[in-house]
């Protein structure tokens, strides 16, 4: 595909975010108004400067990865917007402020490249651990953690009267899979030997086992602390994919499928919101009022969506909890259709399908597994909410990478994609 | 170390790619029972719900269809009330209601309807046609006029009901704008379907079942009985005949004469004669005490079981006559009386004939279906021709429609404000095409006052058919 075509679909994706919007506000309000255009003008200029980003500081990487990102974006800003136009516009401030983030992080690869983030891997992970730990620091500090329905997973900046609330784990989650990629494009070769055997399971040394049992530790800690299942079983699956694709050896699947069930079992019994997201997943309609009332509300929204949606604006995705954010895939397929749907679901699959191939013709492997460990997070994700959303999975609340509504998301998510950018540019480095 | 990159990317496209599938299963499976449940909210704003098609007779005349101004209306107002029904803010009734969903716009966003619109279905509101005939209906209804009662009349051939109708009645538009209230206790007489729900003694209409467990048993119509005042059942009262003297002039008379001038001595004493158990036997082969199926509904028409008439002669006597404990539904009397125009061979009566979208693809039809055999067809001729005398010399004269050769039989039964007249019929005799029953609640004598509105409905019938 030629960097025309790229720049075309990012103009489509454009304007197709500029129209919804204009669609939403003149079913809502009965006038087309300025939102439209900002939308318009914000998405082309976003991702105009990725582009051009790319084209100067990784000029050789795949020409594939802007366009379907861009669709996702659009129809997800579009329904947004739709849910709350106060919370659409603020999503137009965090998709530039992403595009400059992917923007700058290409910048600062430009010279030395990826081989910059291998050299700081332990200020990376930790930075990680840190952010990971932030929203525990108390509120009042200026620098504070905050708890928002239930899950204590927010950091809350306060600048005098104003307060800016984010996420440290999207970011967390970045920083562990750089960290990660580093550390096992090292030591992969002690990890896949198996110099023991346990029954029919190959092992090896009980030492090379500390990275799982670390991975579990920090998934549980994230749990039990933050009360955030979501985040604490991407990264576990993160941690135990990357693992198995860096040593090819399924004794890794095992003992993580292993540790997951035992996990799950475990929690399960042991805290109650946890429980309460199973009996809600198998029975939503049991406590139909109380802890199944999200999942109730979202499969009522489908089923009232058919093939092409209610229309822009004709829905009621807001009586469903977490519309903007954990549901946002349930409201688009609402209002845009099973048609949306499915074509998001499609695009999702490019961006992993691209991401993988990006990871297969890497140059080595700390920039294959970079590039495997960011597709997985951004996979991963994407099952575990859209899996939670429409009863496939029980629901563990996660954004919806590039659709949500939520600033640290889309931030990390741009980050991910010019990583991703930058390790197709070197592929022949 | 490249080489699990593979099978771990299969396996994250698959499984995004089965959670597309899986979304689609949603729709198409559950979509529907979730579309429906009350605590969907959406359902009560969704505008394609709100239009539903018309309920339309067979000759074409529209009795329900959608206000332009919202709701629903009843162009014929009262004639239709108790069949058709209504659909208001009170609630639903009649085929409004049992037809509800079918009149709806089938295009309930749903992949399917989707699908059929792609391939050039038209998904707008279908509507329902009855086999009422609104000439029929028309003439039933005026010949009850301000009486109270019921007419039903069935083509014997089909089961398909032709006139219900049931009086007195109410406007369903008022039931619509709030001026009749279904809840109000005071509303409830008018609201009754007489033709289905009312349970009254039949009467000497009755005594047709009775001559047809008397013909099964070897009894012909030339049979000769005494022909006395008056019978005392052992253990019961006197029974007298309805004039207080002999049916006829003589000492004795046939059955047939018996059915004619409907004389209760005889069949008082032929009903303790055949015994409880034929009596019963025959009465619950005409389905008394059997649930018949309708659309609307109908009550169980009813008669004792054998062993407590067998014990009791007296009840047993007077259950030849109609009268005592057994009841009847206008509707259940009417199907008796196709099942003798069609050999013995009852239909089930139905009065939906089809739903049809607006591109005239049919979604339904009822095809006639047999109820059951009510009589053997060896005694269906004697009965006839016995009831065509009732018509033609006996009680049921006025029930008779000029050069047209009808059976039928009146009945007159004992009701605490007066008796209730009753009369069923069918013709004509060569190859019958109606068969009709009357009930006018403390209307007076059967010949007098049920078969003429008999008469003034099988002629209309006639004429219309022809």
């Amino acid at each position: 595909m030629t960097g025309r075509a790229e720049a075309i679909l990012i103009t489509i994706a454009a304007t197709i975010a500029g129209a919804g919007v204009a669609i939403v506000s003149h079913a809502t309000t009965g006038a087309i108004t300025i939102d439209a255009l900002a939308a318009f003008i914000t998405h082309l200029a976003a991702f105009t400067g990725v582009l051009v980003a790319v084209r100067w500081w990784a000029p050789s990487a795949t020409r594939l990865l802007l366009g379907p990102v861009a669709l996702i974006t659009a129809v997800g800003s579009i329904e947004v917007f739709r849910i709350d136009p106060d919370l659409g516009r603020l999503q137009r401030w965090w998709l530039i402020l992403g595009a400059t983030i992917a923007m700058a992080v290409l910048w600062v690869l430009r010279h030395r490249g990826l081989e910059v983030l291998r050299r700081f891997r332990y200020l990376f992970l930790a930075g990680a651990i840190g952010l990971l730990l932030l929203p525990l620091a108390p509120s009042g500090w200026p620098l504070g953690g905050a708890t928002v329905s239930g899950s204590r997973l927010w950091v809350r900046l306060h600048l005098g009267e104003r307060s800016l609330s984010f996420q440290p784990g999207e970011g967390a989650k970045l920083l562990l899979v750089v960290f990660l990629a580093s550390y096992l494009a090292d030591n992969w070769r002690g990890l896949a030997a198996m110099p023991r055997s346990l029954g029919p399971l190959r092992m090896p040394e009980p030492r090379q086992l500390l990275p799982v049992l670390i991975a579990f530790g920090v998934s549980l800690l994230v749990l039990v602390y933050q009360r955030d299942l979501g985040a604490s079983l991407m990264l576990f699956m993160v941690f135990i994919l990357m693992l198995f694709v860096a040593t090819a050896r399924p004794t890794y699947l095992v003992a993580g499928g292993l540790l997951a069930v035992g996990g799950a079992l475990g929690s399960a019994a042991a805290f109650d919101h946890v429980a309460v997201r199973v009996s809600s997943w198998l029975h939503p309609f049991a406590d139909f009022a109380g802890s199944g009332y999200q999942v109730a509300q979202g499969l009522f929204a489908l089923s009232y969506s058919g093939v092409l949606g209610s229309g822009l604006g004709q829905g009621l995705p807001y009586l469903i909890p977490a519309a903007a954010t954990d549901y946002i895939f349930v409201a688009v397929v609402e209002e845009m259709g099973l048609a949306t749907g499915l074509a998001m679901l499609a695009a999702y699959c490019l961006v992993v399908a691209i991401g993988f191939g990006i990871a297969l013709r890497a140059a080595d492997s700390f920039r294959a597994l970079l590039a495997a460990g960011l597709t997985i997070t951004l996979a991963v994700q994407t099952i575990l909410i859209v899996g939670g959303v429409i009863r496939l999975l029980p629901l563990t609340g996660i954004t919806l990478p590039f659709a949500s509504y939520g600033g640290s998301s889309l931030l990390s998510n741009m980050a991910i994609i010019a990583l991703l950018a930058r390790v197709s540019h070197e592929e022949r480095a | 170390m490249k080489q699990a990159l593979r099978p771990v990317a299969y396996a994250l496209l698959g499984m995004i790619g089965f959670s597309a599938i899986w979304l689609t299963g949603v729709q198409l499976r559950a979509g529907s029972d979730y579309r429906e449940d009350p605590r969907n909210i959406r359902a009560a704003r969704a505008p394609a719900d709100t239009a539903r098609g018309r309920v339309i007779t067979a000759d074409g005349v529209i009795v329900a269809e959608d206000d332009p101004a919202g709701g629903r209306r009843y162009p014929l107002g009262d004639r239709y009330a108790h069949i058709v029904g209504y659909d208001a803010a009170a609630g639903r009734r009649g085929v409004e209601l049992t037809r509800f969903a079918a009149m709806r716009s089938r295009d309930d966003g749903s992949i399917q309807s989707w699908l059929l619109a792609r391939f050039g279905a038209d998904l707008g509101p279908p509507d329902v046609h009855l086999t009422l005939i609104d000439a029929v209906q028309e003439a039933a209804v005026a010949a009850l006029g301000s009486q109270t009662g019921a007419v039903v009349a069935i083509d014997p051939r089909t089961g398909a009901v032709v006139a219900y109708a049931s009086s007195p009645g109410f406007d369903p538009n008022d039931v619509v704008t709030g001026l009749v209230d279904p809840t109000d206790d005071a509303a409830q007489d008018r609201l009754l379907d007489r033709a289905g729900n009312r349970l009254l003694p039949p009467g000497s209409t009755f005594k047709v079942i009775v001559a047809s467990a008397a013909l099964r048993s070897g009894i012909t119509s030339q049979t000769v009985f005494d022909d006395a005042s008056e019978y005392v059942p052992p253990g019961g009262i006197a029974i007298h005949n309805a004039g207080g003297g002999d049916c006829i002039t003589g000492s004795t008379i046939t059955l047939e004469d018996a059915l004619v001038v409907s004389c209760n001595v005889v069949f008082a004493r032929l009903a303790v004669d055949l015994g409880a158990r034929a009596v019963v036997s025959a009465a619950e082969r005409s389905w008394f005490n059997r649930d018949l199926p309708w659309e609307t509904g109908a009550a169980e028409s009813l008669i004792p079981g054998a062993d407590s008439l067998d014990a009791d002669t007296a009840a047993l006597a007077q259950s030849g006559l109609g009268e005592r404990d057994v009841r009847a539904t206008p509707l259940l009397m009417a199907v008796i009386a196709a099942a003798l125009g069609n050999d013995g061979l009852a239909m089930a009566p139905y009065v939906v004939d089809s739903v049809v979208a607006p591109d005239g693809e049919i979604l339904d039809v009822t095809a006639p279906a047999t109820l059951d055999r009510m009589f053997p067809a060896s005694v269906v001729d004697d009965l006839l021709t016995m009831m065509e005398q009732v018509v033609e010399r006996g009680t049921g004269r006025s029930g008779g429609v000029p050069g047209v050769r009808i059976a039928g039989k009146t009945g007159t039964a004992e009701g605490s404000d007066g008796p209730h007249a009753w009369f069923i019929a069918v013709g004509p005799i060569e190859a019958p095409t109606i068969a009709v029953a009357v009930l006018v609640e403390r209307g007076g004598s059967g010949g007098a006052v049920a078969a003429p509105v008999a008469s003034a409905v099988i002629s209309t019938w006639l004429a219309y058919e022809s």
